[in-house]
């Protein structure tokens, strides 16, 4: 039986003006799972409980065997956290966060930390004051990843990074993923971060999971039906269809489970089935969301 | 509960605050000197100098090791780290009265020297001295605790500059009780049931204050 690294049953929380509902969510160790939703959608709320930084009003979090938040500091002892918010002592250079760190876990690797120092480019004897806003991401991960964590839960930390600095930062995180102990919690509002790193997916939207599954089942499900629609045709209601749109004769219709069944469908009632199209992460987090807040059931 | 690494904590802070502890105490010691020259104008420079360097001690701390460690968002950083909120909370006040007691203690006993071998006509001083002084700690660890259980910069000003105020009045209402008075214009240090009793309820509000501050952080859900 596969150990979990990360497991949500049922946990909800209730904020005045927000309520994360009902999550249900299992992350096996060695797994990738990218967290994606938009702004608000509740993804620090959920990691923040996963951290047991914020309790649950119901429902049961358990991160590394640990529950949470009950035994939040023994479980804190193989996580690595970082966060897009989260910033070090500006008035102490990197080689005091590096000695402050190790003097906490002892699984830290001086050899790995002076590796990543140099992957990086960045100075152990430079304030994080000096640090630009890539720099100071990337001094954070390398606090993190020389621990050698079990479990690494980060954040949006590609937020605000410029595009070179997070194709370095996901190089990095890359890396990791050779170590197969490793397990990763990745949230992002970036698609194209999460589609790079994990190997599976989970959308968030207003608080409730509206989908989760492996990377590479999503982007064979969803599809993009392009077909020529003659006056007087019907196109038939097949299961999975989340979207349709179009003008004139042509018309576009986006389904969560494609089948090549459906194309032999469409040319039945009479269509002109003119591209099948596949997806990339973003387009399909949009579609599933729109088509959820629509209330259409993907 | 994982001492070694409320140890740490407290240890972090004592180190991000050396110098201004150093600062904070050769000020207290200068004023302390002042005092010491006898004359009416640098006794009273001395007392409103030490006065001043208590409250500002007590500003410093509790803006840099408690609400600064929200605005400056490092709090995420500490809490990603093998601590419970309550280790967490116990590293906080421990630090904050750890530094905060060396330079209080260096400078009450100071004062308290001073006051006791300049004569008798001074040691008459010693309780009032002592009443004023605790005052300020007791002033202090409510704003600590404020501090703690908002993390509100506004909150822990607004209670600041509110405990800076009651010490003007709580000065001028000690100097002005009878017993206090009549202690301060004999000879050596009276302690009477009056003096005592204003200690012990300092003591004793800044004991129930930490501990107010530990059972709200227990009732707390968001730690971040």
């Amino acid at each position: 039986m596969t150990n979990l690294a990360v497991q949500f049953e049922g946990v909800s929380k209730e904020y005045p003006h927000f309520k994360l509902d009902d999550i249900n969510l299992i992350l096996p160790e060695g797994g990738i799972m990218g967290f994606i939703g938009a702004n608000g959608a509740g993804k620090s709320t959920t990691i923040r409980i996963l951290m047991g930084l914020v309790h649950q009003d119901r429902g049961t979090v358990r991160v590394l065997g640990h529950p949470m938040p009950a035994e939040q500091a023994a479980a804190k002892l193989d996580i690595g956290f970082a966060s897009e918010d989260m910033r070090l002592y500006k008035g102490a250079t990197l080689r005091w966060h590096m000695e402050f760190i190790r003097s906490i876990y002892p699984a830290w690797d001086p050899a790995y930390a002076d590796q990543l120092l140099k992957r990086f480019d960045l100075r152990a004897e430079q304030k994080v004051k000096g640090l630009s806003h890539g720099q100071r991401v990337k001094a954070a991960l390398l606090l993190i990843l020389a621990r050698r964590p079990r479990l690494l839960v980060l954040d949006e930390p590609t937020t605000g990074l410029d595009p070179v600095a997070r194709q370095e930062v996901l190089g990095q995180l890359m890396e990791v993923l050779a170590d197969e102990d490793r397990t990763i919690f990745f949230s992002s509002q970036n698609t194209l971060d999460v589609e790079q790193i994990s190997d599976q997916i989970t959308f968030i939207d207003r608080g409730r999971i509206v989908d989760s599954g492996d990377k590479e089942s999503f982007l064979e499900r969803w599809r993009r039906v392009r077909l020529d629609v003659p006056p007087g045709v019907v196109l038939p209601a097949l299961p999975g269809t989340v979207a349709a749109a179009g003008s004139g004769r042509l018309s576009v219709i986006t389904t969560s489970s494609y089948d090549p069944a459906m194309t032999a469908a469409y040319r039945d009632a009479g269509a002109t089935v003119h591209a099948v199209d596949t997806m990339t992460l973003e387009e399909i987090f949009v579609a599933e969301v729109l088509s959820r807040r629509e209330g259409k059931v993907a | 509960m994982n001492y070694p690494m409320v140890k740490r904590l407290i240890l972090k802070d004592w180190y991000f605050l050396r110098w201004a502890i150093l600062a904070y105490s050769a000020t207290g010691l200068l004023a302390i000197g002042l005092t010491a020259m006898g004359t009416d104008a640098s006794s009273y420079a001395g007392s409103i100098l030490l006065i001043t360097v208590m409250i500002a001690i007590g500003f410093h701390l509790v803006m840099v090791t408690v609400v600064g460690e929200r605005s400056e968002h490092t709090l995420p950083f500490i809490m990603s780290l093998p601590i419970s909120p309550m280790e967490y909370t116990t590293a906080k006040i421990g630090a904050n009265l750890l530094i905060f007691l060396v330079p209080w203690l260096t400078l009450t006993t100071g004062t308290v020297l001073l006051l006791g071998t300049e004569g008798a006509r001074s040691g008459a001083l010693i309780p009032f001295t002592l009443i004023i002084l605790t005052e300020l700690l007791t002033a202090y660890v409510l704003v600590l605790t404020v501090a703690i259980v908002t993390e509100s910069q506004g909150w822990t000003i607004g209670v600041l500059v509110l405990t800076n105020l009651f010490f003007q009045g709580f000065l001028y209402w000690v100097s002005h009780l009878p017993a206090i008075a009549r202690g301060m214009k004999g000879r050596g240090a009276v302690w009477d049931q009056t003096a005592v009793t204003l200690l012990a309820a300092e003591v004793g509000i800044s004991i129930l204050l930490i501990v107010m501050a530990f059972v709200l952080q227990a009732r707390k859900k968001h730690f971040l």
